[in-house]
């Protein structure tokens, strides 16, 4: 569709573009991306004859884009920028009649049957129709925005350039256009040439991205090319980090601001305080931590501040546990979105809490036990509703650095020191007579400062690992038999 | 069916203000031709138009002096300031259309002094360019205009990078006063005969031209008018800005030189029949875009006949107020303008605050 060739350009005596060559396809949305001054509205506007092309060339459908005069470059290129200002009030309609321009042919250049059908697709493609007699300066920024995608679709166009035209819209309107976009794309085979300043949403709706820097493009490819930090950080000059996205598998980037890191060292030992009751624990860290756990609330990799084990009744009805830990958070004042919750039936008086040093990092951990559905993960039966409430909560507190790889074998290296104590205690599972793994519904939270040196491995063949394991073994050890104590009496 | 209704009634609304603005003309030159110190009756008044223009007459006894009333001073008076005042009125909407700005005119932005600075220097010194004849005065007028609005533009230009509208209207009322100067000296040169002659004319005015005066604006009208006409989505599409005009096709250097040359065509020709009439091209497009809206190809035409009826009422005005003595057309187009000219001023800044 567009082909680039070697194209230098730009302002009087200096190029803006120093030598670039790219291939858009037909069909494909095509993000350009990069920071403040690397080219990319110097590049569309050598594309729309608004700046001399000084070397190389622009081949669009085959022809070089300077031999086609400007009614039939309208015909094929319509762009779309960043909100403009019309003066006089003018309706919407009528600036919708001006995509047509450069199909309105005859002396008169009235509008035509054609032209007006036209015209009510595109309004009502982009929900608009509505505000046909509307003065455009009387509607909101989103819904001008609409306005004037419409007037660049009435243009009929094989090619729309965007330049950042989401920019000073909400989310909601931002994403209205991009998916109106998206699906003229998808529909019609428009072929769409954005340039985008929010990477996760060039990530999200583009096929493929170029990165430009000074002036020439430093990679293109699929989405995935924004995986690579290394090369974002250097050309933004900002810390970043691309994830996954939850839902859709495309890169998001998160940017790290540079005052984080500054943050003042806190001591361990002060950042928390417990409360502690028949009904719940609660342990408040005073910074937020970096939690990996499969609490009921605040699952998964989080940052939180509040960590509660609530006491729930053996006969507890589960339906609906997260709703009702929600509702339990709200009467004690915990602010549930920064929390991790748990459940157990156990009784809290006995919670068994220990500290350790490793190495000079200080951990903290608390457990309650319970075996009353010890389960051993290998046997193959049925697995039954469980008739006793009984679970092992672990919270794992460590003042120190782990990756999110880290996490994850801290995590292993504590469960396998869970697993251990039930061996060791030849814990059964009364199903199948054989030594258990766990209980059915065991909970196991790590949480970490964040602090010091930054920790890739903590699996078995690490100190930490080997730390986390040896403390959750001895107060687990601890609180199980607790436990036992108990149910013997 | 209800958009097709709608479009109906707009088409319907549309023929109706065409209507109506014909009527207003016709009724203005008719008005025109009865109201004044001699009465003569509208049968008598039809009669002599018909009998001189189409050959169709009548009525038997008509005396001579009658008919050298009518056609002769009252007709190529009426006729000149609907000319005139459609000539303003129309470049009016075209400044106004060009600078996306409804505070543009040719008095405000000061092509008419400029204008109005070539007249003069034509008229004082008697100056005849061969092979233009009694043309002269318009070409000059026109030419001296255009150049006065490049030079404002330019003024514009080093000073803001922005065509700002209070950056035009001040670079304007600069040039003004400077051109002002200029003319002050060429009249200050001559004695007082020639001196009291040129400022009355400069006031503006449309009494004591004749036929010929007439036929130096009417080629100049057509020509500016149709350029403008032609142009008229390029004005629409300016709404949007130059740079998104030109992405939608529009060949914007060409369509803003074609506009300008047609509204200085226009002004140039106008002031050299008439003197400087000001806010005509000021108040009268603001008004038909209050009934038709923006759209350029409606205003363009209603303003050119709303402006000439215009300019014959203020001409009947200034010929009654104070009748058996006139008042210059200009201090009565200025009496309504200028107000007017303040409103919008204030009605502009405070929705330029609002957006």
């Amino acid at each position: 569709m567009i082909k680039i060739e070697n194209l230098v350009g730009g302002y009087k005596n200096t190029p803006i573009i120093k030598g670039m060559d790219l291939e858009i396809e037909q069909g494909e949305f095509f993000a350009l991306l990069g920071p403040n001054g690397s080219g990319k509205t110097t590049l569309f506007k050598l594309i729309t004859g608004q700046l001399p092309i000084r070397e190389g060339k622009i081949i669009l459908s085959g022809k070089e884009i300077s031999s086609y005069s400007k009614l039939e470059k309208a015909k094929k290129v319509s762009v779309l920028t960043q909100e403009i200002q019309v003066s006089f009030d003018y309706t919407v309609e009528e600036i919708i009649s001006l995509g047509r321009y450069p199909h309105q042919k005859g002396m008169l250049k009235q509008l035509s049957i054609a032209d007006q059908k036209m015209m009510s697709d595109v309004m009502e493609k982009t929900k608009i129709s509505h505000y046909r007699y509307t003065p455009f300066r009387m509607i909101s920024g989103g819904e001008k925005q609409r306005v004037l995608l419409a007037k660049a679709l009435a243009q009929e166009p094989e090619i729309l350039l965007l330049d950042e035209p989401t920019n000073h819209l909400d989310i909601n309107h931002t994403f209205q256009i991009l998916d109106l976009l998206k699906e003229q794309q998808q529909e019609t085979g428009l072929t769409v040439l954005a340039i985008l300043h929010d990477l996760n949403i060039a990530s999200l709706y583009a096929d493929r991205i170029g990165l430009l820097e000074k002036g020439k493009l430093l990679e293109v490819g699929g989405v995935d090319v924004l995986r690579k930090e290394e090369q974002l950080k250097k050309v933004y000059e900002v810390e970043v980090k691309s994830q996954s996205h939850p839902v859709v598998p495309k890169p998001q980037i998160l940017m790290t601001p540079g005052h984080v890191i500054t943050d003042n060292p806190f001591d361990f030992n002060k950042s928390y305080k417990i409360v502690k009751n028949s009904t719940y624990i609660h342990v408040q860290f005073f910074q937020a931590l970096r939690t990996i756990s499969n609490g009921v609330i605040g699952e998964g990799i989080q940052w939180a501040k509040h960590f509660c084990n609530f006491h729930v009744d053996k006969h507890y009805d589960c339906s609906n546990p997260k709703k009702d830990l929600q509702e339990k958070m709200n009467t004690y004042d915990i602010p549930y979105e920064q929390a991790v919750g748990m459940m157990t039936a156990v009784n809290l008086e006995d919670m068994v809490m220990e500290t350790k040093e490793i190495e000079g990092i200080p951990m903290m951990v608390i457990v309650t036990a319970g075996i009353g559905n010890a389960v051993d993960i290998t046997n193959e039966y049925a697995v039954h509703p469980s008739s006793q409430i009984g679970t092992i909560n672990t919270m794992l507190f460590i003042d120190a650095h782990f990756t999110d790889g880290a996490l994850v074998n801290g995590y292993m290296s504590a469960t396998e020191a869970k697993v251990k104590v039930l061996q060791d205690l030849q814990i059964k599972d009364p199903e199948s007579d054989t030594i258990a793994t766990g209980t059915s519904t065991d909970a196991l939270l790590l949480g970490l400062t964040q602090q010091g040196e930054v920790t890739p491995y903590a699996g078995s063949g690490t100190v930490m690992g080997k730390g986390i394991g040896q403390l959750v073994y001895h107060a687990t050890m601890k609180a199980v038999k607790k436990y036992l104590k108990r149910v013997q009496r | 069916m209800q958009s097709s209704f709608i479009q109906k009634y707009l088409a319907n609304k549309v023929f109706w203000l065409y209507l109506f603005a014909g009527g207003i003309v016709l009724g203005t030159i008719l008005l025109g031709l009865l109201e004044s110190s001699v009465h003569i009756p509208i049968p008598t008044i039809l009669h002599i138009v018909f009998e001189n223009s189409l050959g169709i007459g009548w009525l038997s006894d008509v005396p001579k002096n009658v008919e050298m009333i009518i056609w002769n001073i009252r007709l190529p008076r009426v006729l000149l300031a609907l000319c005139v005042g459609a000539s303003l009125a129309l470049a009016g909407a075209a400044f106004q259309g060009l600078l996306r700005n409804p505070l543009a005119d040719p008095y405000t932005i000061g092509v008419s002094s400029g204008s109005a600075l070539g007249a003069v220097f034509v008229i004082f010194f008697q100056v005849t360019i061969v092979g233009l004849g009694s043309y002269t005065l318009p070409v000059v007028a026109i030419v001296s205009g255009l150049i006065t609005l490049f030079i404002v533009f330019g003024l514009v230009r080093l000073s803001s990078r922005s065509l700002a509208i209070e950056t035009i209207i001040l670079a304007g009322i600069i040039v003004s006063a400077f051109i002002g100067a200029l003319t002050s000296l060429i009249i200050s040169l001559g004695d007082q005969d020639a001196m009291t002659q040129i400022i009355y004319w400069l006031y503006g005015s449309v009494a004591m031209r004749g036929w010929s005066h007439v036929q130096l604006i009417i080629p100049f009208m057509i020509v500016g008018a149709l350029i403008l006409f032609v142009h008229y989505r390029e004005l629409n599409a300016l709404a949007l800005g130059e740079e998104a005009a030109d992405h939608i096709g529009v060949n914007v250097k060409r369509g803003k030189l074609f506009i300008l040359i047609g509204a200085s065509l226009l002004t140039g020709a106008a002031v050299a029949v008439s003197g400087t009439i000001g806010f005509v091209g000021l108040v009268i497009p603001h008004l038909v875009r209050l009934v038709t809206g923006p759209n350029h190809k409606h205003v363009l035409p209603l303003s050119m006949l709303i402006g000439g009826a215009f300019l014959i009422l203020a001409d009947l005005l200034s010929r009654t107020v104070v009748a058996p003595s006139e008042l210059p057309l200009g201090v009565i187009t200025g009496l309504i303008g200028a107000p007017i000219f303040a409103i919008l001023l204030v009605k502009e800044r405070i929705s330029g605050r609002g957006d």
